[in-house]
């Protein structure tokens, strides 16, 4: 096996463990699935007065809104939660890299949380009976990918804050909503004030939103989705290289503050 | 050839408390450990809890670094080239925690497997053979949630040998098992050094050691006190022997005042069901039976003997005893 | 006559213990929730975690209406707070000695069942009123939310009454962590619930038929009417009818939470199921 393939495996097989250990936590399920759900039927209300041809953009936008929060509680305790069980000193003390088993359980929770969007999309389209079309279906499925890819490299940051800044989990709630407003997830961002729109810029999930909606609705270009798919690549990118230099970091701490083991923060 | 080399190793953690005012309170768990381990030598780190040996062998796992002092093994930096050191040992702490319970035996195996490289060709042969060399077969497919103490802790065992490492550190692996599942567990340890492994075993039953290792370093106190085999440890002892009296009631000062006698080496007080038995280390033998009764006066005694001293003793002697 | 002396003594030593153990339970439900949460932190999540919620809806009302409506979304959602504090508070408080191990010792000791579960619920609903101060608070600051027609004494029983129903939910829902490992789970999706079916943010009437009927047999439906009717100038009088009915449905679930605490209590001492989890 040469290296490219046991990083591989390892990610996989991080990917295959989270999976099976998500699927047997009800809370867990609720996140994924469930809330998700109870979002889109809220927002599919509030936004009524927009005519069926909205029905689509609620079960892009509460998708999203699963999406993130999936993100943050589930991917960003990726670190934290092998610290409660205690299997972060043997992770940390395998010769895989850490960074690929991350990923690979970021990935998952992202994947489960699609099921919501899937979930939302059967509901609304067969129980409550609005018309759900995409505008362009291959544009849809590849901006949705990319997104996958976004977020999970997000992730890989996000789980590093977790264990360098010790209040972070605590605070973590207090992140949840603002994201929803400033990605423009339900509402678009130009009802926000100005001052906010450069802060949505820095944020991959608001170009995820653009395009996803974009090619749902049919409102965007093909030219403007490809731009929104280049910023989000371009952000991944740049998360992928600061995340190798945050896991050197964080990892050498942890061994030199002796905190592999220690459970809570 | 050493496997292991331990230079001077030493090991301080800061911890501060207090909210607004952090006071930075350091802890010395480590200091100026050093010793050698040969290749296929089984080495016992023996002392009583909180004496440095998990900080020691954290060092040595790569889990920690050092604050002072280095440690090769196989002739590799733990600090310098963790990298290449972690394929190379094996290693698991005791007790439960360290796997994932909502998964079954196979599936942890299957997933560590991957971490450490293993080819998926040799990982599909060497697993159900762990499975069966730590007696875990026919459950190998139940979640972990649902096995005993014992169980877990055999599990861990195998998670350890499943890259086949050549050298293996098991920090108190019999702890909170019942007394048949510590034998076999040192059973199983036994058959481990057989296979020609290096292991470094930390315990602080003295028997434990005894039965199992060819060296053994006491540590107390963050220091190694004393480093031998455990018959040459018993012959530091050999010259005194050991008088234990039954009393009732024995008041603090007056082991003080015992231990000060001229011809007291140590002394320890161990409590027993209803009666606390005092042990003194003595070169007098059956001579300080009369001595040690004048000094005793006003208590009630029951038993009183003189045996000759075991592993245990010398322990108490390097350790401390009543203190 | 010395015979009713001594029965009034042993009252007062009654009603002292029990207020004790009402208070201590109290302070010590609400010093588990800092045990988590420092007080920085707490304070963060209670001011401004608060303010994004709010943020998200007012905002999703306006996109849908393109109008500016936020009082109706500042007020739904002020109470929503409440709510969050009732269920999750209370539950924590009552489940968190499950996790705890503690469970059996208090189930074990001979205090007043009543005083030690009410108490818990104490703290939290002066704290749930708080998050719905601080939810009008941003209201006034930010969207404009005019209270100058309200009657302050009708919103502030109001709030109260509200505050004191959901908590009465999170008893008993905090019953139900007693017996099942995923409570979060099922606080979850209650407050979800609440979140549709109140009329927070979507009005009531809006809702199919079926739906309003569990709306109307939920707790906070009534209030968040009510806190909308005051402030748009109501008078006490004119929501005393639907304040009534809060409260017998924060009382009927309080009950409910107490003999469910009491059935819990008895079935765990049967079956020997106190440590399980």
């Amino acid at each position: 096996m040469n290296q490219v393939q046991k990083n591989l495996r390892v990610m996989l097989l991080a990917f295959e463990v989270e999976m099976r250990q998500n699927l047997t936590d009800g809370f867990v399920i609720f996140g994924i699935l469930i809330q998700p759900l109870l979002v889109a039927l809220m927002a599919l209300w509030m936004l009524k007065g927009k005519g069926p041809d909205y029905a689509i953009f609620v079960v892009v936008g509460s998708g999203m809104t699963g999406l993130w929060t999936t993100l943050l509680f589930n991917g960003g305790n990726s670190i934290t939660g092998e610290r409660w069980t205690g299997t972060l000193e043997p992770l940390v003390a395998s010769p895989a890299s850490l960074r690929m088993i991350i990923f690979g359980k970021v990935l998952a929770n992202v994947a489960q949380s699609l099921g919501s969007m899937i979930g939302s999309y059967l509901l609304i389209s067969t129980i409550l009976g609005y018309p759900l079309t995409l505008a362009r279906p291959a544009l849809f499925a590849v901006s949705l990918l990319v997104t996958v890819f976004a977020l999970v490299c997000f992730g890989l940051i996000l789980a590093s804050f977790f264990i360098l800044i010790p209040d972070f989990a605590r605070m973590v709630n207090t992140l949840e909503f603002p994201i929803y407003i400033l990605c423009g997830f339900l509402f678009p961002i130009a009802l926000l004030p100005g001052w906010t729109t450069p802060i949505s810029y820095l944020l991959s999930p608001y170009w995820a939103a653009q395009a996803l909606h974009g090619a749902a609705q049919g409102t965007l270009t093909t030219g403007q989705i490809l731009a929104d798919w280049g910023w989000m690549l371009a952000f991944s990118l740049s998360y992928i290289l600061i995340s190798g230099k945050l896991y050197q970091v964080i990892l050498r701490k942890a061994r030199v503050d002796a905190t592999l083991d220690i459970v809570g923060n | 050839m050493d496997a292991i080399i331990v230079r001077n190793l030493r090991r301080v953690y800061k911890s501060s408390d207090g909210i607004i005012k952090r006071k930075v309170k350091e802890v010395v768990a480590v200091e100026d450990v050093s010793f050698e381990i040969h290749q296929g030598e089984l080495f016992g780190l023996l002392g009583p809890n909180g004496a440095g040996k998990t900080t020691t062998v954290k060092m040595l796992t790569t889990l920690l670094i050092p604050s002072g002092g280095s440690a090769t093994i196989l002739d590799l930096d733990v600090v310098k080239d963790a990298g290449k050191v972690r394929p190379r040992i094996g290693f698991i702490f005791g007790g439960e925690r360290g796997l994932y319970w909502r998964l079954s035996a196979l599936d942890n195996l299957r997933y560590f497997a991957s971490l450490y490289y293993v080819d998926t060709q040799v990982a599909r042969k060497r697993i159900p053979e762990l499975i069966e060399l730590v007696g875990l077969q026919g459950r190998e497919r139940e979640k972990v949630e649902g096995y005993s103490r014992g169980m877990r802790q055999r599990l861990h065992i195998a998670r350890a040998l499943l890259h086949d490492p050549q050298v293996l550190f098991l920090d108190e692996p019999t702890m909170g098992l019942d007394p048949v599942g510590a034998r076999e567990l040192r059973t199983t340890v036994k058959n481990l050094q057989s296979a020609n492994k290096t292991i470094l075993l930390t315990t602080h039953y003295m028997f434990e050691a005894d039965a199992l290792c060819q060296r053994i370093a006491v540590i107390n106190k963050g220091r190694i006190v004393a480093l031998d085999t455990p018959e040459r440890l018993k012959e530091n002892v050999q010259d005194l022997s050991v008088v234990e009296v039954e009393v009732y009631g024995m008041p603090p000062d007056q082991i003080e005042k015992i231990k000060t006698l001229e011809w007291v080496v140590e002394v320890s007080l161990e409590n027993r069901d209803q009666v606390q038995v005092l042990q003194v280390h003595t070169p007098k033998g059956a001579e300080a039976i009369p001595m040690l009764v004048e000094n005793l006066n006003g208590l009630r005694l029951g038993r009183i003997i003189t045996r000759e001293p075991t592993l245990e003793d010398a322990y108490v002697r390097l350790v401390g005893g009543a203190k | 006559m010395l015979h009713w002396i001594l029965w009034g003594t042993d009252m007062m030593e009654r009603i002292s213990r029990n207020t004790r153990i009402f208070f201590e339970g109290a302070f010590y439900s609400y010093k588990a929730l800092f045990r988590w949460l420092n007080p920085a932190t707490y304070l963060a999540s209670k001011v401004l975690a608060p303010l994004t919620i709010m943020i998200f809806f007012v905002f999703i009302g306006a996109y849908a209406s393109g109008s500016n409506n936020a009082s109706f979304y500042v007020i739904g959602n002020s109470l929503i707070f409440a709510a969050s504090s009732g269920i999750f508070g209370v539950t924590m408080s009552v489940g968190g000695e499950r996790w705890t191990g503690t469970l059996p010792y208090l189930f074990g000791c001979p205090a007043n069942r009543g005083a030690m579960f009410i108490g818990r619920a104490f703290m939290h609903i002066l704290d749930g009123m708080l998050g719905v101060f601080i939810g009008l608070g941003w209201g006034i600051l930010l969207f404009k939310l005019d209270l100058s027609q309200a009657n302050p004494l009708a919103l502030l029983l109001t709030i109260l009454v509200t505050t004191f129903s959901t908590s009465g939910l999170g008893l008993l829902m905090g019953c139900l962590s007693l017996i099942t490992r995923n409570v979060m789970l099922v606080n979850n999706t209650v407050y979800f619930a609440l979140l549709i079916f109140s009329g927070a943010n979507i009005p009531v009437e809006e809702l199919p038929a079926w739906m309003q009927v569990i709306a109307n047999g939920l707790p906070l439906t009534r209030g968040v009417a009510c806190a909308r009717t005051i402030i748009a100038g109501g008078s006490l009088t004119e929501i005393m009818p639907l304040l009534k009915e809060e409260l017998l449905i924060g009382i009927i679930l309080t009950i409910l939470g107490y003999f469910l605490f009491k059935v819990f209590e008895i079935q765990a001492k049967k079956l020997g199921t106190l440590d399980i989890f």
